[in-house]
């Protein structure tokens, strides 16, 4: 029975069309588009190397400001070709487009950009960040300031220690958005994979669905047979898994081979966060079949509708909305699916530790937990109050 | 006679609406029992009840002599059931939607094979079998709603409004396929709102209204429940006044109302008054161009009894 059940679950996948089309054909699609629209822009973003020019209002200012901008790197290149200049040489040369815009090193720091485009917002945000970590920093010093008894030699070593951590972790936030991990491509294909993860829901979705008395016909139908309702669920749950993996691997085939993407080395470690992706897909789908009374169109809208805020909160629309609610509401990607496993993939290619790969793998396996937590009670009903 | 099913005192609530109301009926072995009654009525909650899909609050349900119960598979295995809605899958051919339901209960795969060609066999869809539902017309995909329930061979089968909307063609395979079905032994509960397939079909009757049993018993001694005999109406062009109150004077007339050209005379009792009529016509000189006779229906038992029509 067990085997009847799972070879129909995969043929009634299969044969629905509208099912295909968004769990294996939409990403397709949407793949090739990224490519079309994002390569040449990752083209250009590699090599170039933004002109800015440094206004110092004396001779003897003395700001870490240049310093962090000439440490931040472009792989081997410089990120910023720096020119310090009085306030009228910058203007001219932002006039004459040899400078994408200048650093006034007033109180507080002055941005001034005359056009809008990726330089542009990669300085502002640059600027923005040493901005806020300077007011944190002035707040330190403050605080401390507020703690010490005297102003000695121990409070200045207090301080100093405090600066050059400061320093340190700057560092580190500033190298997060070096051109490196600004790849535009390589951040829409992980949440286009987050995205195909998730929209498996959908199979998982209607199968369920197909199972329950309350929410369909063939529900009815099957409940008033002698088959276990647990049975039956399982199996279709598993097929709508194995439907997943295919679609999944059918969108790696086509984005490596055809698309040329690369996805780093650690294949075993692509392989788990894919099939913890995909559960956690499943179980949200499974979720919504079982706990939202309304017809299976509109389940699936819902689905697709949430898949696609994740997925644009994780940066599918434009990279910089990833580090909007990283920066501002962290909270948000640490319960969002398509964040985890953006964030699991990207850590996977941007770091040689694993910690921040694990997390994510775990807090996708929480998720996925919590799901079919909410779905239990739902599926465990064998006699309903009204159907 | 051996009792299938047995309800005692079954009440469900929905809210302050009670749909089922201390209901009591039993289904003999072999029998046709219909559950006759307007939408609304309870037939379907009645089903889902002894199906044990729905709660109830009150009562007992026993089938082969066995309490019902949501895990009562041994029982299920002897039930088909044919619901209301269609219930099948649109990316299955009618052979792979009955043969995926039936091995819901039949594990042998060459057994099921045999069932499978059964069923289609039995409500004509030979021609059909590699086809989508959504291919099939309405009569027929009730047909094959038909097939996915009963394929499995099961002794006892619950027939939920199978023939709504359904063409007459397809009307009367279907009945034509529950005669069979009770033929080689089963045990059918048919609801419907049709009073026609009841008195063709049904060996017993329990008229539901408001989730109450209000009478039962076979389709004739239901009829008998009606107030009158016979109906005849008579397309008349003109009739007098003074001729109409002589008709109510001549035997058996209970009743006399002409309207829109249309004479209809209602007899409490009797036999041959239909000549008596046309005598009279004959006799006057009234013209007249059609004429019927009809016997009562459960139609007129369900108006008599609750003062409505079933279809309402």
């Amino acid at each position: 029975m067990l085997f009847h059940n799972y070879k129909y679950a995969l043929k009634i996948l299969f044969k629905n069309k509208m099912l295909i089309f968004w769990t294996f054909a939409f990403p397709l699609i949407l793949g090739t588009l990224f490519q079309m629209a994002f390569s040449d822009i990752e083209k250009e973003e590699k090599l170039q190397t933004i002109p800015i020019a440094i206004v110092k209002l004396s001779s003897d200012q003395n700001s870490m400001v240049p310093e962090i901008f000439e440490h931040l790197k472009n792989g081997e290149e410089s990120m910023f070709d720096i020119s310090y200049q009085d306030e009228k040489g910058a203007k001219e040369l932002l006039e004459d487009k040899k400078i994408d815009g200048y650093l006034i090193l007033s109180e507080p720091l002055k941005l001034v950009v005359k056009e809008n485009g990726i330089n542009q917002t990669v300085l502002k945000f640059v600027t923005e960040e040493i901005l806020e970590t300077e007011e944190i920093m002035k707040n330190v010093v403050m605080l401390e300031m507020n703690k010490a008894d005297t102003l000695d030699e121990q409070f200045y070593q207090s301080i100093y220690m405090k600066i050059e951590k400061w320093k340190q972790e700057n560092q580190i936030e500033l190298n997060n958005i070096s051109n490196q991990n600004l790849s535009y491509t390589m951040i829409e294909f992980y949440t286009l994979i987050a995205m195909t993860c998730l929209y498996g829901g959908i199979l998982g979705l209607y199968l369920v669905n197909q199972n329950l008395a309350n929410q369909s016909a063939n529900g009815k139908r099957i409940s008033v047979s002698p088959t276990q309702k647990g049975k039956v669920i399982i199996t279709s749950a598993l097929a709508g898994y194995t439907a997943q993996l295919i679609g999944i691997a059918l969108l790696f085939f086509y984005t490596i081979c055809f698309l040329k993407i690369d996805y780093g080395e650690n294949i075993l470690f692509i392989i788990l966060l894919t099939l913890v992706g995909c559960f956690a897909g499943l179980s949200l789908g499974i979720m919504i079949a079982s706990v939202f009374k309304t017809n299976e169109n509109t389940k699936t809208g819902i689905v697709i509708a949430f898949t696609m805020l994740c997925c644009f909160l994780s940066g599918m629309m434009g990279i910089t909305m990833k580090y909007i609610v990283d920066k501002n509401i962290p909270i948000l990607n640490r319960i969002n699916p398509a964040s985890m496993i953006t964030d699991g993939f990207y850590s996977l290619y941007y770091y040689d530790t694993f910690g921040r790969y694990f997390f994510n793998v775990i807090s996708l396996l929480i998720f996925s937990i919590f799901m079919l937590a909410l779905s239990i009670k739902s599926l465990r009903r064998q006699t309903y109050d009204s159907i | 006679m051996k009792n299938i099913i047995e309800v005692k005192n079954l009440t469900k609530e929905y809210k302050n609406l009670k749909a089922i109301d201390d209901l009591s009926f039993e289904v003999h072995e072999g029998e046709i029992l219909g559950l006759l009654g307007p939408n609304g009525s309870g037939k379907s909650t009645t089903i889902n009840c002894i199906l044990s899909l729905l709660k109830f609050e009150k009562g007992t349900i026993q089938i082969f002599g066995r309490p019902m119960a949501p895990n009562a598979y041994d029982t299920k295995r002897e039930i088909g059931v044919v619901f209301q809605d269609v219930a099948v899958f649109e990316e299955l051919t009618v052979e792979e939607n009955i043969d995926y339901f039936c091995g819901l209960y039949v594990n042998d795969k060459s057994l099921r094979k045999q069932y499978v060609t059964d069923a289609i066999e039995l409500v004509g869809l030979n021609e059909f079998k590699k086809f989508y539902p959504k291919q099939l017309s309405g009569g027929l995909l009730r047909r094959l709603n038909i097939a996915c329930g009963i394929a499995h061979k099961p002794k006892l089968i619950f027939l939920d409004e199978p023939t709504v909307a359904v063409d007459p063609q397809s009307r009367n395979n279907i009945l034509d396929g529950i005669e069979q079905l009770r033929e080689k032994g089963a045990t059918i509960i048919y609801t419907t709102h049709y009073m026609e397939e009841v008195e063709i079909l049904c060996d017993r009757v329990i008229i539901l209204d408001k989730g109450k049993v209000i009478a039962s018993g076979s389709p004739e001694e239901l009829k008998e429940l009606a107030n009158m005999e016979e109906k005849v109406s008579v397309e008349i062009e003109t009739i007098t006044e003074k001729q109409l109150e002589e008709i109510k004077k001549l035997k058996n007339v209970d009743e006399v109302h002409y309207h829109n050209q249309n004479l209809i005379v209602i007899y409490k009792k009797g036999k041959n008054n239909l000549i008596t009529l046309i005598d009279y016509l004959g006799k006057e000189r009234v013209l007249y161009d059609k004429i019927y006779s009809e016997r009562p229906t459960l139609n007129d038992v369900f108006l008599e009894l609750t003062g409505k029509e079933l279809r309402d």
